[in-house]
């Protein structure tokens, strides 16, 4: 009963902030993200068992994906059933890699079955994002560090660097890109 | 770094959503993929003469081309997302094919019996599928690298639409230089060519298409 009411609940809370996240409201796009990470742990763990230590960074990359992806999210459609497609895709491709060693007896079509479930818990990967960051290139680096962890707007880390703003833009975007891909590594 | 502090990073400045994300990755891939076909057309087989534009059977090619690749950029574009609707899309594509073959089926009936041998194989039929399959092979290439940057979730599909978006393209450059003159021969052999880059982007997208 509550397993079939999950994900509807999920939805009827994410959506609202989901749309605010779209048009630009920064606060909101925190929590969705942050609810999104909830509903991804829930449904990374029951579907990994084997692969626990894995989830958390199974769930980081899925959201630097949702981040990246942001633009192809259709307002027509529930968010839920976009980030389930998108978490799916991630979970596969990670099975891939690991040659599903330990997912054998899982079909695929199973996967779908599974609801949402939310799940708080240990938010630390295994894999340290801030050393991953060392391994960018200077000009993307130093673009994320400025706009994303001293928090300067655009057109201070502009002013900061003698940078364009539109160019302080493709850095931060190039950068965020690199990071996905190196999560996966 | 926890998760927490990732969805600061990705929140912070963040802005508004971009928006048409797919048609901004998508349509550059596919011009450049037409022009390319183009100039292979162009280059390896040379152009039709001006006279040949005034005939319609140019322009029942380039029309069945166009159609084709519209239907079938509409079907990838709604592939490149995660969640989308591919009805319309599909139905639209499968009408376009379907219209060029009842064209083919009815112009063979019309033809007199000595020239029948002549519009199902023309000069050109055992090149012209192949040939066609061959100039759409950038296009592919393009599509694909550009929906890479984009959230392709089912695959197989992703990769027929966007072979088929690439054989419209690769079939309107190639029609600028095919002599043939019957509806029958390009509801045939055209088809099949676009059929053939189907295929190849249906096989190679699992393995191309991961992000």
């Amino acid at each position: 009963m509550t397993e079939e009411k999950a994900p509807h609940q999920a939805e009827i809370r994410l959506k609202p902030l989901w749309i605010l996240a779209q048009s630009g409201d920064e606060q909101a796009y925190a929590e969705s993200l942050a609810l999104m990470a909830r509903q991804l742990r829930g449904y990374f763990r029951r579907r990994m068992p084997a692969l626990v230590s894995d989830v958390e960074d199974l769930v980081q990359e899925t959201l630097l994906a949702v981040h990246l992806q942001r633009g192809t999210y259709d307002a027509n459609y529930p968010v839920t059933a976009w980030l389930l497609a998108i978490a799916r895709h991630k979970l596969v491709d990670l099975w891939r890699r690991r040659g599903r060693r330990e997912s054998l007896h899982d079909d695929l079509d199973d996967l779908d079955g599974l609801p949402m479930l939310e799940e708080h818990a240990d938010v630390h990967a295994s894999r340290d994002l801030s050393v991953l960051l060392q391994a960018l290139p200077e000009p993307q680096r130093q673009a994320i560090e400025l706009t994303k962890l001293e928090g300067l707007s655009i057109a201070e880390a502009s002013t900061r660097t003698g940078l364009s703003e539109s160019s302080i833009k493709v850095l931060v975007h190039r950068g965020l890109k690199r990071l996905s891909k190196l999560v996966k590594e | 770094m926890d998760t927490n502090q990732l969805i600061s990073v990705l929140s912070r400045g963040a802005g508004p959503a971009p928006t048409s994300a797919v048609p901004r990755r998508l349509i550059p891939a596919s011009v450049a993929g037409l022009m390319a076909s183009v100039l292979l057309s162009a280059s390896l087989l040379g152009l039709l003469s001006a006279e040949s534009f005034l005939q319609p059977i140019t322009w029942v090619k380039l029309g069945y081309a166009m159609a084709l690749a519209l239907a079938a950029g509409l079907l990838t574009t709604a592939l490149a997302k995660p969640v989308s609707r591919l009805g319309g899309p599909s139905k639209l594509l499968f009408a376009v094919v379907i219209a060029m073959v009842m064209g083919g089926i009815v112009t063979f009936a019309l033809v007199p019996n000595a020239d029948k041998n002549a519009a199902v194989f023309g000069q050109t039929w055992l090149s012209c599928s192949w040939t066609l399959m061959a100039f759409s092979l950038p296009a592919l290439l393009g599509i694909l690298l550009a929906l890479r940057t984009l959230a392709p979730t089912r695959l197989t599909q992703a990769g027929w639409a966007s072979g088929l978006l690439a054989g419209g393209l690769g079939a309107l450059g190639y029609a600028l230089a095919c002599p043939e003159s019957s509806p029958t021969f390009v509801a045939i052999w055209y088809t099949l060519g676009i059929f053939l880059t189907g295929l190849i982007g249906r096989l190679i997208a699992p393995m191309a298409l991961r992000w």
